[in-house]
């Protein structure tokens, strides 16, 4: 019927953040309930019409399937089907469905090492120090590691550091996915796609082989989609990341030293600091969480996707508490990104990856902080300014004076 | 396309209209349309769904949200041709329309729809008035004739189309005046005859020939139709009234509907009718709760009824319907046109079982209460409540029930087309043709009374079907 999810207008509010037209929804569980039980008589109407007993007999019979009316279509004139169609002959004895298990490798996981080595870190809480090669074949490296902390210890996880490993060599797709807090993965090297995927408190480091003659900054590091969906903790990579850097992160730090297109796409929460050139289409989506961009010949602007966030320079220290004074005395006070000035958390972040990755970009910025500070670009979402005002609406403006000093401290 | 927030922004206006005591003093149209500002209001509501049910609701499949989002922005001049482009008759349905593409409007699924006949009817006449709207006469004549017999809404749309084609049209009708029941069954209170003369002007010049006072197969037999024509379409539509055999059926002051209505409009053109049937000081019973029951109320009441009583044999419908269980169909609900509020009793579930009079005219009425009830067989039947039975002062009946079928005209005699099982001339909505080689059909008379805008698609299809018959390929849009 409605044809515009991406307009925030759904009628019937479903797809919408809009408070009155989220009124109008008036589905419930058991109308889903309802559709899947419909589904299932009318296949079972269908299967027994055709004299079929079980779902599996249907698979692959595709000489059941009545596309006449398909055929006919006047969009399909020209088009020929037989080979999607196409029933090879096979003898009985060949399953037509799934039928046997697959062997997806998992007791040959580099984790089944990395858990039997990190024992004392997950039994008595004692931080261990390990190291391994990589290669491509090793994949989702430390998601299982995680899980057996979580297990233990919850989301809290253990400790900051104390499963430490330093891996080298080319990780293989989604290097510490899901990594818990208390684990920190150091790379020398460079990975695939889907670094830090669900990144849920650990840290990730990667930078480039040091004997390497390529200049990090201007050659990728890790691949497409790193942090996809990263709730919490933190990310350094010494080096350029490909399309769609920290795509729907809700809460984790990244400092990367350039993105390809989409980043920051769908971000609802964290901070991404990018030290380089982006690519397009930067914060398309993106509702809540903050970007600084390091953009010192200012052309950021064209390649950022503003329908859903503003652009601003990012105010020293002083300014920014100057700023907030006149915004609060105006009745327009709000909360602080973190909990922190914008200069404190940027500095700290970019200290980090100096002393995490060794990045000589971090380094140059640093020494030259004064001058660097004006050159960043704070990417901020309308709709995160508006929840940062109203919650210090909530949460600040009815308790008194004293309480309001205790939150800036 | 519209204002993407319009909808939640903007209320469904109507179009204003004369207060009662006003417009019961005359037979004028008395809704008038939206000014500028509302209609773009009223635009400016459509959500641009993305899947316009409106259109698939609309028989001649308007192409609403392209010209709502055009009123919006206030390019009239474009919306008329878009409006053209599916409808020959907007200014026509844009009054009497009962608008399907509103009840399957995406809005109304939660909310009030938008107002898409005001809009229609806003964008017509304000075409019109500015002078948009011009003969398209075609660049090549193709030497192929064509006889329409019937010059209501599905033979205009038919000829309309067939003379753009490049084809000699002539449309006959066995009336004084053409139109058929534009002219003759729709009150001039709803639409005043002045359009249908715009109209006939128009397709005058784009090479349609009109012969009023002409009954084929009488005047003008059917072989002799047949060999100056090459092609001929029927779209006389479905004129046999349904009657209601009771005793006192013959009494004078009982009448169908369709002898009553014309006379009004008749005068209303300046004819001097003899004897005409009138409801002035009479107490007046309509039999019937359709629309043509409701513009016998209309009329009942400029005439000066002393008393209108309406029947339904039919329960009274939900005041509002199920709208998760209907939309974006036509749903079945209690609908109260301007002429009930013009003044009326209704009364629901009333079958009349005898008229009484004295000197062979109507003086009263003798009905009864029924009861709907599943029967065995699943079919809904109907049964007397005993003891229910009551009487009603009548001086004039009107029956209002309906149409069965083609009137039994010697035409239809001398052709012999092929029927369906309700009378109706046989052909298919893919060819338009009947059994009668080179014969066609459109409109009521091949599908049965029902809607103007159906008639207009009718017309509008068989035309395509006409050209293709004759040119072997049709350029005209289906």
């Amino acid at each position: 019927m409605m044809r515009k999810c991406h307009l925030n207008t759904c009628p019937v509010g479903i797809a919408t953040q809009d408070p009155e037209l989220r009124k109008k929804f008036t589905g419930q569980p058991e109308h889903v309930v309802n559709y899947f039980f419909f589904v299932a008589e009318e296949v079972r109407e269908l299967m027994a019409r055709m004299g079929i007993r079980k779902f599996d007999d249907m698979i692959g019979r595709s000489d059941l399937l009545d596309m006449r009316r398909g055929i006919a279509h006047w969009k399909a004139r020209g088009l020929d089907f037989s080979r999607i169609f196409y029933q090879p002959s096979m003898p009985p004895e060949v399953a037509r469905y799934h039928s046997e298990e697959q062997d997806h490798g998992l007791e040959r996981a580099l984790d089944h090492q990395l858990i039997a080595a990190a024992q004392p870190a997950i039994e008595h809480k004692q931080p261990v120090r390990l190291s391994y090669k990589i290669r491509n074949a090793n994949r989702t490296v430390g998601a299982m590691l995680s899980g057996t902390v979580a297990r233990r210890y919850g989301h809290a996880g253990l400790p900051e550091d104390t499963i430490h490993v330093a891996f080298k060599g080319t990780a293989g797709q989604s290097f510490g996915a899901f990594l818990a807090h208390g684990i920190t993965f150091e790379l020398e090297g460079a990975t695939n796609d889907y670094v830090g995927k669900g990144l849920s408190g650990g840290r990730i480091v990667v930078y480039p082989d040091p004997t390497c003659p390529a200049r990090p900054e201007e050659n990728i590091v890790v691949g497409n989609t790193v942090m996809y969906g990263a709730i919490a903790g933190e990310a350094y990579f010494r080096g350029v990341a490909g399309e769609r850097f920290c795509v729907r992160n809700s809460g984790a730090s990244a400092v990367v030293e350039g993105t390809g297109d989409h980043g920051c796409e769908y971000m609802t929460g964290g901070t991404v600091v990018v030290l380089g050139r982006t690519g397009r289409n930067f914060a398309a989506g993106m509702s809540g969480g903050v970007a600084f961009v390091y953009d010192p010949d200012d052309e950021f602007r064209n390649r950022c996707n503003v329908t859903m966030v503003g652009l601003e320079r990012v105010a020293n220290e002083m300014d920014q508490a100057k700023m907030e004074q006149e915004l609060e005395i105006a009745g327009k006070g709000r909360l602080r990104h973190a909990g922190r000035t914008d200069e404190a958390l940027l500095r700290e972040l970019i200290e980090r990856h100096l002393r995490f990755t060794g990045s000589t970009l971090a380094l140059a910025i640093l020494d030259d902080w004064e001058a660097a500070l004006p050159k960043f670009v704070k990417v901020l979402p309308h709709e995160y300014t508006r929840a940062l005002t109203e919650m210090y609406e909530e949460h600040v403006v009815p308790v008194s004076k004293p309480a309001k000093q205790k939150q800036a401290a | 396309m519209g204002k993407i927030t319009g909808f939640m922004e903007l209320e469904r206006v109507h179009e204003p209209a004369q207060p009662v005591p006003e417009r019961v003093r005359h037979y004028r149209e008395f809704i008038l349309r939206l000014a500028d500002a509302d209609a773009s209001k009223q635009g400016a509501r459509c959500m641009d769904c993305g899947i316009p049910f409106c259109q698939s609701g609309c028989p001649v499949n308007n192409i609403i949200p392209d010209w709502n989002d055009l009123v919006y922005r206030g390019a009239v001049r474009t919306a008329i041709d878009v409006l053209h482009s599916t409808n020959n008759f907007p200014e026509v349905t844009g009054r009497v329309c009962p608008a399907p593409c509103e009840a399957a409007c995406t809005l109304n699924i939660n909310n009030d729809p938008v107002g898409i006949k005001s809009i229609e009817h806003y964008i017509a006449d304000k075409a019109w008035e500015e002078g948009w709207v011009a003969p398209q006469t075609p660049e090549e004549k193709t030497g192929k004739r064509v006889a329409v017999v019937g010059s209501g809404p599905a033979g205009l749309a038919c000829a309309q189309q067939l003379a753009r084609a490049g084809h000699d049209v002539v449309v006959f009708e066995k009336s004084d005046r053409i139109g058929g029941l534009l002219r003759y069954g729709i009150p001039d209170f709803k639409m005043e005859k002045h359009l249908i003369d715009r109209r006939m002007a128009q397709m005058s010049i784009e090479g349609v020939e009109f012969r009023p006072n002409v009954e084929v197969g009488r005047d003008y037999p059917a072989p002799q139709l047949l060999a100056e024509f090459d092609a001929v379409v029927l779209a006389g539509g479905a004129e046999a009234p349904r009657d209601l055999p009771v005793p006192g059926r013959d009494l004078g002051g009982v009448h169908f509907a369709m002898d009553f209505l014309p006379q009004q409009n008749k005068v209303n053109a300046g004819d001097r009718v003899a004897d005409q049937i009138t409801a002035t000081g009479k107490h007046v019973i309509v039999i019937g709760g359709g629309d043509t029951g409701s513009d016998c109320v209309g009329t009942s009441n400029r005439q000066g009824a002393a008393s209108i009583t309406q029947f339904e044999l039919l329960p009274q419908p939900p005041e509002q319907e199920n709208k998760p269980l209907v939309w974006p169909y036509w749903p079945i609900k209690l609908r109260t046109s301007s002429s009930h509020e013009e003044g009326c009793e209704r009364d629901w579930a009333v079958a009349t079982k005898r008229f009484e009079g004295a000197d062979g005219r109507v003086t009263k009425l003798v009905a009864a209460r029924v009861e709907w009830k599943k029967a065995g067989d699943g079919q809904m039947r109907m049964q007397e409540i005993e003891g229910s039975e009551f009487e009603l002062k009548a001086d004039l009946v009107l029956l209002a029930m309906g149409f069965t079928g083609p009137a039994p005209v010697s035409l239809l005699e001398q052709l012999a087309p092929e029927r369906d099982g309700r009378s109706n001339v046989k052909a298919s909505t893919v060819d338009y043709a009947t059994s009668v080689p080179r014969v066609f059909a459109a409109g009521d008379i091949r599908r049965g009374q029902s809607l103007v805008v159906w008639a207009i698609r009718e017309g509008r299809q068989c035309a395509r079907a006409v050209d293709e018959f004759l040119m072997g390929k049709s350029d005209l849009p289906r």
